[in-house]
């Protein structure tokens, strides 16, 4: 009977030690468990002008151009659940296409575990397919095709100098010194922004978002602004010169800039307000459309 | 030990073997309460389910596909060489293997709302009233022209489009948080914009550019649609 507590005082501090030793054993296990961001790096040598295609779920994309023949990317992948595949063609000699497809591994992933960023480094002349569901995409100094496509995202090209094509559900576009021959932009609910473009064909179209267009208009180039509730503004320097359509079924017109008015076009079924007339010689064609929002043209200071 | 079958051992399992013998008959058309029910539970047979809805959609809208023209061509030379068929193919016949469908099942099914879209849409007024609409309607009357537009989106492209709104609907719960907001508030956004259009028409169904508007949205909500599907899809 008096034995009996000494033991159990005896025990005590053996099983402490058996309990820590434990602890300090699987802690560093667990750790090495848990899952962290992981690294994908990868280098392809390709063709001067080879086809890349991305399609990511969810993350922020950053393409840059840069006069190397090769694919440089970095990508981080926030959880081992989902990942990144990588296939060039042909699988010998330089690559003339790369597709990157992030998967998921575990069909139950969702939110922000299905992240996977990247930062790529292409040829300048690489034609550029994106496709990223969720987040944003940053495009830089490529001359090849590029084509991107969000559902949430924000889109920004800048210095784009191949046909770019931008669509974007909710998010903002921004279109920075687009030279290239087309420059097409489409969004729902976001913005449109267009910053001093040379492209000889600009179409912009957004639902409910608003249309920004800032710069001179080329010659012989034709603009088709249009958004249904959103406003368009335009600003040109003063010696921009263009032919103004402007029109819009129940929003206002409103314009700073000298017309020479054009004869209105006999069309018996149109009711829309309108604003037609030449800036200069009306070297450019600007169509510029709302169903409710307003239309503002003005000169850059 | 009386022996128990594998039932009874795993419950959830009897549960998705059930919706596995019930799912034919439901995508049947059959009332089976019970395959609903049992996605709302388990994520696995949702996917299943969702899947099954997708092809169902998808085959509803897919054209029949033509063989490539090549094959025609060589059957043609294989029975004139053989001198068992001489009549020469004419007209459209020859080119309709060139527009076989070749695309997946959502942007066929936008395409085909945007063709009875454009149909219906870019038809002036007069012309509905020329085309027989007038022989129900008053043709002078604004108002009709309106109705008969307003039918014409109702009975074709507004029953398309509600096709792929009701497939994306039956999907949309297994869309992520995030991008199923996106997707309503882009979706919510264009209704606004076809509602206020379409009674703008009826009010002035001489207005070109509101009939552009129109034509525009049902676009747009037509691609938005087929987008959302292919995601779901996926």
């Amino acid at each position: 009977m008096d034995d009996s507590p000494s033991i159990v005082k005896e025990g005590k501090p053996a099983r402490r030690i058996l309990w820590m030793s434990s602890v300090l054993l699987l802690l560093p296990l667990g750790l090495a468990a848990t899952p962290g961001p992981g690294q994908l790096e990868k280098t392809f040598a390709t063709t001067p002008n080879p086809q890349i295609s991305f399609s990511n779920l969810r993350g922020q994309i950053m393409v840059r151009g840069l006069d190397k023949l090769q694919v440089h990317a970095t990508c981080t992948i926030v959880s081992p659940r989902v990942e990144m595949d990588t296939e060039a063609l042909p699988r010998t000699g330089p690559a003339e296409r790369i597709r990157f497809t992030a998967h998921v591994l575990d069909p139950l992933v969702t939110g922000s575990d299905e992240t996977i960023d990247c930062a790529l480094e292409v040829p300048l002349g690489a034609s550029l397919e994106v496709r990223n569901q969720q987040g944003s995409v940053k495009i830089e100094k490529l001359q090849g095709h590029t084509w991107v496509e969000s559902a949430g995202g924000r889109i920004a090209a800048a210095d784009v100098a191949g046909h770019l094509t931008a669509r974007s559900l909710g998010g903002d576009i921004e279109i920075i010194r687009p030279s290239g021959h087309v420059v097409e932009a489409f969004s729902i609910n976001g913005t449109l922004r267009f910053e001093a473009p040379t492209s000889r064909r600009l179409r912009g179209n957004t639902n409910s978002g608003k249309i920004t267009y800032h710069g001179d208009f080329v010659l012989g180039a034709d603009y088709v602004l249009s958004t249904y509730s959103g406003d368009i503004e335009v600003f040109c320097p003063p010696s921009a010169s263009f032919e103004l359509k402007a029109k819009t079924v129940k929003g206002k017109l409103d314009n700073t800039v000298r017309l020479t008015p054009t004869r209105r076009p006999v069309t018996p079924l149109y009711s829309a307000s309108s604003l037609l007339g030449t800036h200069n010689t009306g070297s450019a064609t600007v169509e510029l459309t709302s169903f409710s929002g307003t239309i503002r043209i003005r000169e850059q200071p | 030990m009386p022996e128990l079958n594998h039932d009874e051992l795993d419950p959830g399992r009897a549960a998705c073997r059930q919706f596995d013998a019930d799912l034919p008959a439901y995508l049947e058309g059959e009332e089976r309460p019970r395959v609903v029910a049992h996605t709302r539970l388990c994520p696995f047979c949702a996917v299943i389910l969702a899947d099954m809805e997708q092809i169902r959609f998808v085959s509803r809208h897919l054209a029949l596909e033509e063989p490539a023209a090549k094959v025609w061509v060589n059957i043609r030379t294989a029975l004139a060489r053989e001198e068992t068929f001489r009549e020469p193919a004419t007209g459209w016949h020859r080119w309709l293997p060139r527009f076989a469908f070749q695309f997946s099942a959502a942007p066929v099914a936008a395409m085909a709302c945007l063709t009875i879209l454009s149909l219906t849409l870019l038809i002036p007024p007069r012309e509905f009233e020329r085309k027989g609409t007038a022989d129900r309607l008053a043709p002078s009357s604004k108002t009709t022209v309106a109705t008969a537009l307003t039918l014409g989106l109702d009975s074709r492209l507004a029953q398309t489009l509600r096709e792929m709104e009701k497939s994306y609907l039956a999907g949309e719960m297994f869309l992520e948080p995030t991008l199923k907001a996106t997707y309503r508030k882009s979706l919510e956004s264009l209704d606004v914009s076809i509602n206020e259009t379409l009674s703008h028409c009826q009010r002035e169904p001489a207005d070109t550019l509101a009939r552009q508007y129109l034509l525009s949205a049902y676009q747009s909500k037509a691609e938005v649609l087929a987008s959302a599907l292919e995601f779901e899809g996926r």
